[in-house]
């Protein structure tokens, strides 16, 4: 009777937790529906922005979208390469070694101060002080020496050597105003950025989110969407979902394998072909003397069916490599080499290595799709007799043998998502910092130097030519595909990609 | 009392300073913040120049004592990946841990002992294996599956609650209730198998035997007995919620201190790691110095000795 009694009044105990239940339920429904951005388009992106110091930019997204968004530099890159006037309406060169730039008129920085010749020789000679030098290469690649200001509004740089690569480095070297940034420490500067790009800092909650707005007094055609957030989502079914219910309006870096998914009753998915040569590089530091033999670096190459795995693991969405220098600028004389085991057996067996040896492959979560890639190359590898071990490596670990060349074998790595031949070319050049492979050709070399100090074109034309010849031929590299962006977009939005990772956010438009 | 609380002091700074140090060294050890921080075309120069300017090029053991002069002023450093200071990073995070935590924390212990009791007074029936059953459920099944299924069902499916996030209650209820449910299950499961073991005892016996109500013999003898084991249990789960929800926060886009670490080791940003690892360890002490107290607060016996 007693113990009935208890269970009685127990029994109203769950009624009550689903009533509360029930009442959280509701709450939570009117939070949600109210928390809803009303006009704010969300861009989510995995990572979050690293720094807002225009002269700490280290990567294209999403920190390089954000500091293109606020600052402005003096020459904008266009998606296919282009040079285009930004802050510079025009430039010549006066000689070899020196360029000059006229500079725009009646441009206000965000806090209201004139853009004239003293922000940028100020821009420029900050980036060439630690720790700013060591994430930008302006000085470094152009063998800059000196900016020389003519007057307000004109600005000479000069050299050391004549250099083809000027107006590409200028492209991310951005421009702060010279009070702003004199008179504030780098902690205050680091969150607090004034720029005279299209949009403004609202807020920056690292790890979270960050909040611009259009910046009204903008020089040229001003952002279409007001309001704009950056928000850090790290989960692609996250991203994903977002997009599913219309909270996020460009869900950046989706995989081959979730890209299906971005087509909801509000999004649509994005195939873009990126710029990034996703490749295998063959280390000439390694024990194996098989590996600094062209014939075997050919017979890698044909061992592997590219078009297949493009069409398995990349969602179709790119093509295969032709050149280690991206069109336009790739020799149309390059094919790609094709599927060809029986050739690859042939010429290991001319090598002499008809046995086949054993190589390592290490890896690292970074260019996307790595372990699929890797282990279906380590397949192919395996089927023309090379026996293959597979390495996955935490991305500290990798960096760290990129940089001191100390890989045995192949490694997968992503290269220069851009359009010029000479920042391509660089890559194989002896002592180059990017050169983890280790290889050194005094023939190589010379035709790459003299390609970025040679401002006629066709003559230039001809030496980046012979350079791509020499690694494609030799095989400096296994050679897969350009890399695939995968994005989705919300039908609130209409905005063209760029292949480069970057996003200018600022020429998106609503969608009628 | 004085000198216990001295001593407890004592002890909770030499651990704070031994985990500090263990982390600092670790870390070191593992890797280098320069080589991710700088374009792959950085020369040697441009590396070491980087290096100096963070001070990296200073003996680990003098960059450690520095550490630890400006941590007792209450300077954590300043994060080499995004310069901004570490103290500040920390204070924008925790307040979302422990919001996150606190919220699954209250819902597992209240739910788990409420449903612990439930299955202890029905043992062996239906409601017991019920109980029995979500409670392995939600140590089996891997939170981030579990998250992706509720925020496909409420968010994506029902849109009643928000995808991902931190912001009002809304956003707080599903990492909350993926947070809550392993805990959930292991609390309901120690507090059935208390309540069982305390119901058998004989003061329960005596306590009915003397004409108590039911509701009487409950609440006053068995659970507050049944809740000494339970005490231990939930303090160590709180700490857990609050350091390690990485999965939970990566799933919900929740930025908490658990994202902020990880990230932090992968970029070997040293003093964020180092900063995020003290505040979890000096949690850690402080909810043990909080447990102990409870026991001797719940427990006659534990004040005596």
């Amino acid at each position: 009777m007693m113990r009935r009694r208890w269970k009685k009044s127990e029994l109203s105990s769950p009624r009550r937790f689903t009533l509360v239940l029930l009442l959280l339920g509701t709450a939570a429904l009117q939070v949600s529906c109210g928390s809803k951005p009303s006009s704010a388009i969300v861009i989510a992106s995995v990572s979050d922005v690293s720094s807002l110091d225009p002269h700490l930019l280290d990567s294209n997204h999403p920190t390089g979208s954000v500091i293109w968004s606020i600052f402005d530099s003096l020459v904008r890159r266009g998606p296919d390469g282009a040079d285009l006037p930004r802050l510079a309406t025009s430039w010549e060169r006066i000689d070899d070694l020196t360029w000059r730039f006229h500079l725009r008129h009646g441009v206000k920085f965000q806090d209201g101060s004139p853009f004239t010749a003293a922000d940028v020789k100020f821009s420029f000679d900050r980036m060439n002080k630690p720790p700013f030098s060591a994430v930008q290469q302006l000085w470094a690649q152009t063998t800059l020496k000196e900016v020389r200001t003519v007057d307000d509004g004109t600005i000479e740089l000069l050299t050391a050597r004549p250099s083809v690569t000027m107006l590409y480095w200028l492209e991310e070297a951005f421009i702060a105003p010279k009070g702003y940034y004199s008179s504030h420490d780098a902690a205050y500067l680091n969150t607090h950025p004034v720029g005279s790009g299209p949009y403004k800092l609202v807020e920056w909650t690292p790890g979270d989110h960050l909040t611009l707005t259009a910046n009204r007094d903008y020089f040229g055609a001003a952002a279409a969407l007001k309001d704009v957030v950056f928000k850090v989502v790290p989960d692609v079914s996250a991203r994903l979902n977002g997009l599913a219910t219309g909270d996020i309006d460009l869900a950046l870096e989706l995989s081959p394998d979730t890209i299906g998914q971005a087509k909801t009753a509000h999004s649509r998915p994005e195939e873009v072909l990126g710029l990034r040569k996703v490749h295998f590089g063959i280390s000439q530091n390694s024990k194996l003397a098989a590996l600094r033999d062209p014939r075997v670096r050919r017979a890698l190459n044909y061992a592997i069916d590219v078009p297949t795995m493009i069409k398995t693991l990349m969602h179709g969405s790119t093509v295969p490599l032709t050149s280690v220098v991206n069109p336009p600028n790739a020799d149309p004389t390059l094919t790609p080499y094709g599927y060809h085991p029986d050739r690859a057996r042939q010429l290991l067996a001319e090598a002499g290595y008809g046995q086949g040896f054993d190589l390592d492959i290490d890896f690292s979560p970074f260019w996307g799709q790595d372990k699929d890639t890797c282990e279906t190359v380590a397949g192919y590898l395996n089927a023309v007799g090379i026996r293959t071990k597979l390495h996955a490596d935490e991305w500290n670990d990798f960096r760290r043998k990129l940089s001191d060349q100390s890989f045995d074998g192949l490694f997968f790595a992503g290269w220069a998502a851009l359009i010029n031949p000479s920042v391509e070319l660089v890559i194989f050049t002896c002592k180059q910092e990017d050169n983890a492979s280790g290889y050194c050709d005094p023939k190589y070399d010379d035709l790459v130097h003299r390609a970025s100090t040679e401002y006629d074109v066709g003559k230039r034309k001809a030496l980046t030519d012979a350079a791509q010849k020499m690694v494609w031929n030799d095989a400096y590299w296994i050679f897969l595909w350009r890399a695939s962006l995968y994005a989705g977009l919300s039908d609130r939005i209409d905005y063209q990609l760029r292949p480069d990772d970057y996003v200018e956010i600022y020429l998106a438009k609503p969608r009628s | 009392m004085y000198s216990f609380a001295i001593g407890k002091l004592l002890r909770a700074a030499t651990v704070l300073l031994g985990v500090s140090f263990l982390t600092f060294i670790i870390g070191h050890a593992s890797g280098d913040p320069v080589l991710l921080m700088v374009r792959g075309d950085a020369t040697a120069q441009q590396k070491a120049d980087l290096r100096h300017s963070l001070g990296l090029d200073r003996p680990v053991l003098t960059q450690y004592a520095s550490y630890v002069g400006n941590a007792l002023h209450g300077d954590l450093g300043i994060s080499y990946r995004q310069r901004i200071a570490v103290g500040q990073l920390i204070r924008l995070r925790l307040p979302n841990s422990l919001e996150l935590a606190g919220a699954a924390f209250t819902a597992a212990i209240f739910l788990g002992f409420a449903l612990g009791i439930l299955a202890a007074l029905n043992r062996d029936r239906a409601v017991d294996h019920a109980v029995a059953g979500l409670s392995i459920l939600g140590q089996v099944v891997p939170g981030f599956w579990l998250g992706l299924m509720l925020v496909l069902l409420f968010a994506v499916h029902w849109q009643i609650l928000p995808v991902s996030g931190s912001g009002g209650l809304a956003h707080l209820v599903l990492p909350a209730a993926t947070l809550a449910l392993p805990t959930l299950g292991r609390m309901a499961r120690l507090v059935r198998a208390g309540m069982l073991d305390v119901l058998s005892s004989d003061y329960i016996r005596t306590a009915r035997a003397k004409g108590l109500t039911e509701r009487q013999v409950l609440l006053g003898h068995a659970v507050k007995n049944a809740l000494l084991p339970l005490v231990t249990q939930a303090g160590l789960e709180f700490g857990d919620m609050v350091g390690s929800a990485f999965i939970i926060e990566t799933v919900f886009a929740w930025p908490g201190l658990g994202r902020m670490t990880v990230n932090a080791v992968l970029q070997r940003d040293f003093l964020v790691v180092q900063g995020c690892v003290l505040v979890t360890a000096a949690g850690f002490v402080v909810i043990n110095l909080t447990v102990d107290l409870l026991y001797a607060w719940i427990d006659p016996r534990v004040r005596g000795r």
